[in-house]
């Protein structure tokens, strides 16, 4: 699969303090020209501060203002604090509707929010919480270069070979911390006569992060595309969102091209083996659900009818959608960092938002909220445990597998 | 005139606007003042620093906007309130400096009366996430106005806003009473008699309609009750093409006298516009050539009302030639009215080469039988201006019917013109303003009035409005009641040229 992407000349010059490069100006200009804000509302930080700092049209707006110079870009790091990553507002942009890819204005607005703070960061200008984003993300590299962790522990008896043409891809955090959806899946596709193997050592992909990483960042990209070719891999099936947007669309921009073989995410890869009739979901789950879109799948790479196919073909579900296009106004709180920064920057915002899409899942009457993501997963039992809300959180798989019969 | 002296912002201020709204919302770093300097009409970017607040905050109840005015008042200082910076008539720009209260914050829903069928917002509420919010109820906010999914109701409140289904009355038909806060301070419910959710009193002067469309001069207003509507069942858009704007024209007579009651608009697209969107509109469906102007109408009911009323519109569109442009087009065009509203990269140079423009948008009010005089007129000029300076571009005009609850009249009457505002100079932007009263001449010289939904205080208007436009009876009104109700001239000062109202003797 070819996914789209523009290549901006920001993502390799070098900003200064007072100044940005034309090219910079110029784009910043074209959000700034619009003055629809249609990114504004949609936008689950602005729709809790109120403040329109917090969004595109602000953080292109801010540049703009360096660009002339009215304002120097050390001002701009707390700022630029203020952002999930999730790509709602460039998915909403007019931009990026109807001119982005002829004018190659698309707005990019989760790649800009990295290439800002990075800047800082090399300038030297620290911003709040800066410290402590870029301490979780070295801990993450820490804990991979001493090999603290074991990425294939969760596969131990399950007998999946280190090679094949259709590999089932995932970094650290679902092979650590979500190993029972990871475990389910693999049975799943077991189940349906999938030939597959996993790789040993998988390097971390944080998407919208390597950059902080420099040249390790880079090395790491290189690393996971040896590791599959050498697999022998032709198909990637991707259990995790966040990995999904680093092969698809992280890989590219950073090394220029596209990875050498196809990355399928893995509800699109399930749905399709039940479309077959490889699986069929027979013993009924009797529950109220909705779903919840990961900003990765739904905003990001625009797949959401999948997961919403897998639970319509589950029998004895009764399934309340919110349209994908409504949820462009949600997100869990966690955001598109696998480093969970977000979370570190603004702890109470991000709780908030993910309280208030819990409360907007109990609105639709559902006892259960579907997830699609590890991420979501464990943001949304935190917000649970912490707010004391009475929802069931079930990853996709949990369920299909309880229609299975798969333990 | 007696010279106006203005209180500086300095830290002392901070610190007080700091206890009234908490810290995180006072926004001093330039970034955040130069982001809330313009407003979505054609902007002197070269100098983005003549309007630059000192400071800005983010008030969240109608006290907190109270204590600032109150300290605004007591110190002199300019106030600019900023809704979501989408008008058109600079009404949020400010002139000289001062404190920009920007009310986004004030966000929530008050109230649902399902049984008065009205709802009560905080003004900083965005138009289409109200409706979002009703619509869980099974309730529509009918507010069809372009900027509908960013404009918020405090600014649709302050400039008088205008909205495309006209059937359902504009923003002053749809409110029923106000929480305003007057340039001192002092906190007024103002409505129909004394009645928060009545719809019409006729006791006391009709002061609620001095509290819309004053575009900031007049004080703050905060909470809202607004008329909320039953979902209509279906939503039936149908497009017609014509063979000339003449033959367009002549029929959009014929539509406004048809009586259909569920016609929630009608809009005539010129020939400049239907070139315009041939040339650079990316969502544009290829019509036959032959087809050089056209009227969309878009209709709301019940299904069966609906139905009847379709039929009736093809057989008077047929009457003067108008063909069906098809389901897809309609529909299309129609879901997508909100979207298109402004795109840089559509604006051409004389060479054809795109730029970095930016879009002004007309809004006299012109009657029905003087449109075709002022479309021939307002082309003219534009496409002499054009041709002198090159950094203007006519993307064509529209023309919607204006009256509230009937359709005939008079058009709102929009001529889109393209400005190449990142490569503005003083000299270029003097041009512009010159071709805006040019433009704003045409409209008076047939009895219309420059501004049927933004407001009359552009630069390039203003100036015909207070001299030309409004009998000066009127506007010595105006400046009597600006005097009395803010007598430090802090409420959006320079706008509408009301400092003459401080003028000694």
């Amino acid at each position: 699969m070819t996914t789209a992407y523009t290549y901006k000349p920001w993502l390799v010059e070098k900003w200064k303090d007072d100044w940005v490069p034309e090219e910079v100006a110029i784009d910043c200009y074209a959000t700034f020209a619009c003055r629809h804000k249609f990114c504004r509302e949609v936008c689950p930080v602005y729709q809790e501060t109120g403040n329109e700092s917090h969004i595109s049209y602000g953080f292109h707006v801010a540049l703009l203002s360096v660009s002339r110079g009215y304002e120097k870009l050390h001002n701009l790091g707390n700022t630029f604090t203020y952002c999930l990553q999730c790509g709602a507002c460039q998915l909403r942009c007019p931009n990026t509707l109807f001119t982005g890819d002829f004018y190659r204005i698309t707005n990019e607005h989760n790649v800009l929010v990295t290439k800002t703070r990075n800047e800082l960061l090399r300038l030297g200008f620290k911003f709040k919480g800066s410290d402590d984003m870029l301490k979780a993300i070295n801990q993450i590299v820490k804990d991979t270069e001493e090999a603290r962790l074991s990425l294939t522990e969760w596969a131990k008896d399950l007998d999946l070979p280190r090679y094949g043409e259709t590999i089932l891809f995932t970094d650290y955090f679902m092979a650590t911390q979500m190993t029972n959806i990871l475990r389910l899946i693999a049975k799943i596709l077991k189940v349906a006569g999938i030939k597959f193997g996993i790789i040993e050592n998988p390097k971390p992909t944080l998407p919208y992060e390597l950059d902080y990483l420099g040249e390790k960042g880079i090395q790491y990209i290189k690393e996971n595309i040896e590791a599959l070719k050498k697999a022998g891999a032709k198909t990637v099936i991707v259990p995790d969102p966040h990995v999904y947007v680093s092969l698809t669309k992280e890989y590219p921009r950073l090394t220029g091209s596209e990875v050498p073989f196809d990355v399928v995410f893995v509800t699109d890869y399930i749905w399709n083996l039940i479309k077959e009739g490889k699986l069929v979901p027979k013993k009924p789950v009797n529950k109220k659900v909705t779903y919840h879109d990961p900003c990765m799948l739904n905003k990001v790479s625009g797949i959401w009818e999948s997961p919403r196919n897998i639970l319509k073909s589950i029998p004895g579900i009764e399934f309340i959608d919110e349209d994908h296009v409504t949820q462009w106004y949600y997100c869990c709180g966690n955001g598109a960092s696998e480093a969970r920064t977000f979370k570190i920057l603004h702890e109470d915002l991000s709780y908030r938002i993910g309280l208030k899409r819990l409360n907007r899942a109990l609105d639709t009457g559902a006892k259960t909220l579907a997830v699609a993501c590890p991420h979501c997963n464990e943001q949304f039992n935190e917000v649970k445990l912490k707010s004391k809300t009475e929802i069931e959180i079930l990853d996709i798989f949990e369920i299909l597998a309880e229609s299975l019969e798969i333990r | 005139m007696a010279q106006l002296v203005y209180g500086k912002v300095d830290g002392y201020i901070i610190e007080r606007l700091a206890k009234i709204v908490g810290d995180a919302n006072v926004l001093t770093e330039p970034h955040h003042r130069f982001m809330r300097a313009s407003s979505a009409a054609p902007f002197p970017l070269h100098k983005w620093h003549v309007h630059a607040p000192d400071v800005v905050v983010l008030p969240g109840s109608t006290e907190e906007v109270s204590e600032i005015l109150k300290l605004a008042n007591e110190r002199k200082i300019p106030v600019v309130p900023r809704g979501a910076g989408t008008g058109l008539a600079d009404g949020a720009v400010p002139l000289r400096g001062g404190i920009v209260v920007d009310i986004k914050r004030m966000n929530k829903i008050l109230e649902i009366d399902e049984e008065n069928m009205c709802v009560t917002v905080q003004t900083g509420i965005n138009n289409n996430t109200l409706d979002i919010e009703l619509k869980r109820y099974g309730y529509w906010w009918p507010f069809d106005i372009a900027s509908y999914p960013c404009s918020v109701i405090g600014g649709n409140l302050g400039t008088n806003a205008w909205q495309l289904g006209a059937a359902f009355g504009h923003i002053r038909d749809l409110v029923r009473s106000m929480v305003h806060v007057l340039p001192t301070g002092k906190v007024i419910k103002v409505g129909e008699g004394g009645g928060r959710k009545i719809s019409k009193s006729s006791v006391g002067y009709q002061l609620k309609y001095l509290f819309i469309g004053h575009q900031g001069t007049l004080g703050i207003t905060t909470e809202a009750t607004l008329e909320m509507f039953p979902r209509p069942e279906v939503e039936f858009p149908a497009f017609f093409g014509y063979r000339s704007f003449m033959d367009a024209w002549r029929n959009a007579l014929k539509i406004a006298k048809s009586g259909l009651r569920t016609l929630a608009t009608h809009i005539i697209f010129d020939e400049e516009k239907i070139e315009a969107l041939r040339r650079d509109d990316e969502a544009y469906i290829p019509l036959p050539d032959h087809i050089k102007s056209v009227i969309a109408t878009a209709f709301y009911g019940t299904e069966a009302e609906v139905k009847g009323a379709a039929e009736k519109i093809f057989e008077i569109a047929a009457k003067d030639g108008g063909i069906y442009l098809g389901e897809e087009l309609s529909e299309g065009d129609w879901a997508s009215r909100h979207d298109r509203y402004h795109i840089t990269y559509h604006g051409r140079h004389l060479d054809g080469q795109v730029g970095t423009y930016s879009w002004h948008c007309e809004d006299a009010a012109v009657n029905y039988s003087a449109l075709p005089y002022v479309v021939k007129k307002w082309h003219e000029l534009a496409k002499e201006w054009k041709q002198k300076y090159d950094i203007f571009d006519d993307m064509g005009g529209f023309y919607y019917n204006n009256n509230s609850f009937k359709q005939w009249g008079d058009y709102l009457s929009e001529i889109d013109i393209f400005i190449d505002e990142y490569h503005l100079t003083e000299e270029l932007w003097q041009k512009w303003l010159e071709l805006k009263r040019r433009i704003a001449e045409v409209v008076l010289e047939v009895g219309g009035s420059i501004s049927a939904a933004h407001g009359g205080t552009r630069p390039g208007d203003v100036e015909l409005v207070v001299t030309k436009e409004l009998d000066p009876g009127v506007y010595e009104i105006m400046k009597m009641i600006k005097r009395n109700l803010d007598p430090n001239n802090i409420m959006n000062p320079g706008k509408y040229l009301l400092d003459s109202a401080y003028e000694e003797g």
